[in-house]
Order: C-alpha cells, then structure tokens, then sequence
C-alpha cells in the first residue's frame, strides 16, 4: 500500500472545501486514476448494484422456474452457468442472488450503526457509570463469537433472509458502539467542542452538530470493511440451511446445494462462490480507496 | 500488577455473569412452553409435568436463573433432548476434534503469515509487499467454505490425493488423520493468515523504525540478526493479542469448515443441535463458547501484561 503524503494531502484538500457536484466527480476521477485498484473496486461494487436493481430484466429467465429436462446440464448458450439439481437456470439464480446478498450486506451493516452509533455516542460522551455498564455489556455481547450468536438468535427466531440480517447486524453492533466511544473520547476534548458548549449548546446538539460530523467518516470507512463481511456472513448462514430458505436464490443456498453434486455438475459450484469472491474483494478495494480520500490521518 | 490483574480478572468475571443472563433469556424468548420443549414432541401431559418439577420451571424465572447458573458453574448444564446424554459428556467427545483443527490451522496461519508479514515489512513497496497485501486481500474477500469446496473439487474429485471428508480418531491412524485434517486445516487457517498477516506487517513497519533497532544496526548487527532477534520479538506482541481477539472468528470458522468436511466436532454438534431444535445443547455450546473467548482473552492480557510491562503502570487496558 504505496502512499505519499503528498499524495494524500493534495487528495484531502478538496474535501475541506465546500465542492460542488462537479468538483466531487473531478475529484473521485483523481482518485481513481491514483488508485486504479479502488476505482475498478467501486466500479464493480456498482455494477452489482446495478445487477442487484435490474435482475428483473438482466436475467433471461425466472430464478425459480424448475425444467425436469434441463437438469445438472452443464455450461451452453442458452445456460451460460449451467442448469442446477432443478433444472434452475445458473445465471438467472447468480443474478437474482445479488439481490440477497446486498440486501442482507447493506441493510445488516446499517442495523448495526443505527443501533451501535447512538449506544457509543452516549457512552463516550456521559462516561462514568453508565459508560461503564455499556462497555461492560458491549464485552459480553463481543465474547459471542459472530457464527455462534446467529446459530442462537436463529434457533430463537427461525431461519428467514430477515433474521439472518438480523442476526449479522446485531452481531456486527459491538464494534460499531467501541469505535464511536473511541471517536467521541478523542472529539470531546477539541475545543470547537467546548466552545459549543460555551455558547450555551445542550447535549443533543453538541453530540448531533458538533461530534457525530466529525467522526461519520471513519464510521463509513469501517461500513466499508463490514459490508464485505456481512455479505459473506449471509452466505455462510444460508449456506448452513439458516438464512435465506429454498427455492430463493441465494448464493449461499445455491453452494449448499452445489456441494452434493460436486463431481456430477462442478459448474453449480463455482459461479456462486466466484459472485460473492469479487463481490467482497471489490468492497474490500474500493473501501481501501475510500480510506485514503475521507481519512488520511490513517496512513 | 497484582491490583491490574484483579481488575482485570473481575471485569471478566462480570462478562461471564452477562453472557450467562443473556443466553439464560434467550432460551426463554424461544416462542412455547420450555416444559414441553424440553420434553420433547412424543410427552404426554404427565411428562411434561414431570420435566416442569423436575427442573423446577415453576418458581420464578430469577430463582430459575439462578438454580441454573449454581448447576452450570459445577458443569451441569442438562441432557440433550436428542439423545439424552449430559450436555457437557457429549460436548467433551466432540471437542478434541475441533481443538485439533483449530491449533492444526492456527499453525498454518502463523506459518504463512508471519514469514510473509516480516517480508513485506522489510521489503516495503517492494514487488513482495504489493504481492503479500494482494494475496492478503484475496484471504479476506474469500468465502472459507467456498475455498473448502474448490479445494474437495481439485484435490479429492480431480486429483484423487486426499480424501474429502470423514474422521479418523488420531489414536488409531495418525496419517489417516492427518490426511483428513490437512485441507479444513488449509481453509480455516487461510482466512485467519489473512488478518495475522497484515497485523504482522504493520507491528514490524512500526517496530523497525524504534531507536533501539537502529542502535542495533549502528553496533553493526547483521539484517537477518536485527530483523529476527530484535525486531521479531517485540513486532509479535500484538500480533498476540489479536490472535486472543482472532478465537471467535476461528470458532465461527470451525463451524462452516466441520461442515463441510463432515468432521464430527464441535461446530457440527450445534449445527445439528439447531435442525433437531435441542435446545440444552444449542444452550450449553453457546454458553460454554463465549466463557471460552473470555477466558481465553483473559488469558492473552494476563500474558500480554508480563510481557510488556507498559501495560502494568498504565493500567489501563480498557474492556479488551
């Protein structure tokens, strides 16, 4: 990870300065020829969500249609991933599981802030006890480990697409209520701060106007780094038979079916996998990049 | 140090007392009667009954808890509902495998990563570094259990070397054993390789710009002596303490890879426990899962206090 700081300084600038639409896109076109990587990254991360939006129309037929003719055929024209157990078309159900996986990495991660954000704003900004007995529960919540507190949520609740998401992003809230205590221990103590405060701001205010701007970016930068993982978290849950249920296409599903007929149809198995590989990679990348423009402290 | 270390040993021992309230509700929020539910489909009124005497389901739910905990610190955590063996018996038989794979892949872990991470913090935004972080980025974005089944597919279906899945008992066939455990080895440790690895390459880029490794240099120290014998040392210390953090995912990690590979371990045994809807042993695996990752992070401080003893006059390694 080469960067200079000169680099970094001149790629910062901008973003002090109240930029028009216009300057945003210059500057993400600065970026991207900077970091090719990161850009190919974003790009892809968009396609997919333009896949994810439009497999309606991209999809040549229904995910769900069986055909008892077509069964665990291998790759041709008319199925360019092959056919499943079903005689599901592979590329139809690769497609239509982007949904799923950006429905489940995206709104699980956004579960996660909504409850994670406010929980670490109030501890690190009243501290004292009430810091102490958040922590103390956020210290239990994390001694769960990630799969095993899905296993446990999803026996209580069932296994559905929801509960899974669910289950990611009640696992995934621990971090975000450390990293924003964190943020807001060292963001108290700026003196913009206790000039608010001077002026006569309440709490609200000053945790709304003053601290929780200056500390989003670094919680959009881990969103970054959490979606990725959420999106695998999903396909390891529907994977296991506790997501998303049969006959929805989703990837992790589609690789647990895979799975019994890897030496009879090996096709069912790669393209699956290979979908949320460059998914997760490309979130990785661009979120690398994204580092680099909205903190570049950390370098 | 003694007063750091109470401290810390409390604040754990308060985590343990909260995790156990938390996985004591949860069994409660399961929608039903926990009688009925613990007698199984196939009970008759009676029986059900009788299960409600017997654990005592009719006093109130803080004298339940605490009746539950009293038997659980003694390792009584119930019956399966499945096979009516103790939890923690039938927890004991599947453990050994799961610790096997879990040290065999913390092995490969540490044996790629390390070298890898002090290559690249050597040799910085050189050809190897670009190459390292790649790789590394790769080990993060990919799916462990689809890198599980790629692996079945080459080595075991097209190659034929290994077979895909099944368990020996190491006692009886040591290769044969080691032949099964080598690919969920390779998968588990691969992620993990991945996280050690850029923690690796980040402790060494910080520890060999410290004075001390520049006077190590200036008395005129050989690369590879101040690399490893000065450097290394101090450059691991936090490594450690993220492999501490790393248990959980190498737990999740397990559960995925067992399944795949059909080895009889724990990470199976709850899967299994979920679909049979066995709740005593849904509640023992997760119960006894989390007082592990405290224990075993408690263990990481206490170790990472004697180790650097900064720690021990600051006093202060909040929660974690």
């Amino acid at each position: 990870m080469a960067r200079e700081a000169a680099t970094v300084a001149s790629l910062a600038l901008p973003v002090e300065a109240p930029a028009a639409p216009a300057g945003g896109w210059r500057r993400a076109w600065r970026v991207g020829r900077k970091r090719p990587a990161a850009a190919a990254g974003a790009v892809i991360v968009l396609l997919y969500a333009a896949m994810a939006a439009g497999a309606p129309w991209i999809a040549p037929s229904d995910p769900t249609r069986t055909d008892w003719g077509q069964i665990r055929k291998a790759p041709s024209r008319a199925h360019p991933f092959g056919t499943d157990d079903l005689g599901r078309d592979g590329f139809s159900r690769v497609v239509w599981g982007a949904r799923i996986s950006m429905q489940a990495g995206v709104f699980s991660i956004l579960l996660a802030i909504l409850i994670g954000v406010p929980i670490g704003l109030v501890a690190g900004y009243y501290r004292g006890a009430l810091d102490q007995l958040i922590m103390r529960l956020t210290d239990a919540w994390l001694a769960f480990p990630f799969l095993i507190l899905a296993i446990g949520l999803v026996t209580i609740l069932g296994p559905s697409l929801t509960n899974a998401t669910l289950a990611i992003g009640l696992g995934a809230t621990p971090t975000y209520i450390r990293l924003t205590r964190g943020l807001v221990l060292s963001t108290s103590a700026e003196d913009y701060v206790h000039g608010a405060r001077a002026l006569g701001a309440g709490d609200v205010r000053v945790m709304g106007r003053h601290i929780l701007p200056n500390i989003v970016s670094a919680i959009v930068v881990q969103a970054t780094v959490a979606i990725p993982t959420a999106i695998i978290a999903e396909a390891v849950l529907s994977f296991l038979g506790l997501g998303v249920q049969p006959p929805a296409p989703s990837w992790g599903t589609m690789l647990n079916t895979a799975q019994q007929f890897l030496e009879q149809a090996p096709w069912m198995a790669y393209w699956p996998g290979l979908a949320i590989f460059v998914l997760a990679l490309s979130f990785n990348l661009a979120g690398d990049g994204l580092r680099d423009v909205l903190d570049p402290r950390d370098s | 140090m003694i007063e750091f270390l109470a401290r810390r040993a409390m604040i754990s021992v308060v985590t343990l007392l909260v995790i156990s309230v938390i996985v004591f509700v949860g069994v409660r929020m399961i929608p039903g009667d926990p009688a009925r539910v613990l007698a199984g489909s196939d009970a008759d009124a009676a029986g059900i009954e009788e299960i409600r005497e017997k654990y005592g389901l009719n006093a109130p739910i803080p004298v339940q808890y605490v009746r539950w905990l009293a038997l659980a610190v003694r390792g009584d955590l119930g019956e399966s509902i499945r096979t009516r063996q103790p939890v923690t018996r039938t927890v004991a038989i599947k453990l050994p495998i799961t610790l096997e794979l879990a040290c065999l892949s913390l092995l490969v872990a540490v044996a790629i990563a390390v070298p890898a991470g002090v290559v690249a913090a050597v040799r910085r935004n050189s050809v190897w570094d670009v190459l390292a972080s790649g790789v590394s980025l790769c080990g993060v974005s990919i799916p462990n259990f689809w890198l599980g089944i790629m692996l079945i597919l080459l080595v075991s279906v097209r190659l034929g070397w290994l077979p895909a899945s099944g368990f020996v008992p190491i006692a009886d066939d040591p290769l044969g054993n080691l032949r099964r455990m080598l690919m969920p080895s390779l998968v588990l440790g691969a992620g993990l390789a991945a996280v050690l690895m850029r923690q690796t390459r980040n402790a060494m880029i910080e520890v060999l710009s410290a004075d001390y490794v520049r006077t190590a240099r200036a008395k005129g120290l050989a690369q590879p002596a101040v690399v490893v014998r000065h450097a290394l040392r101090n450059g691991l210390i936090p490594v450690v303490t993220i492999l501490g953090l790393q248990m959980g995912a190498l737990m999740s990690g397990a559960v995925v890879t067992e399944q795949i590979f059909v080895l009889p371990g724990f990470g199976r045994l709850i899967v299994e426990a979920v679909f049979t809807r066995d709740y005593p042993v849904v509640q023992g695996v997760v119960l006894l899962t989390a007082s592990s990752y405290v224990l075993i992070n408690l263990l990481v401080d206490v170790s990472y206090t004697v180790l650097n003893p900064r720690i021990r006059i600051r006093g202060t390694a909040d929660g974690a």
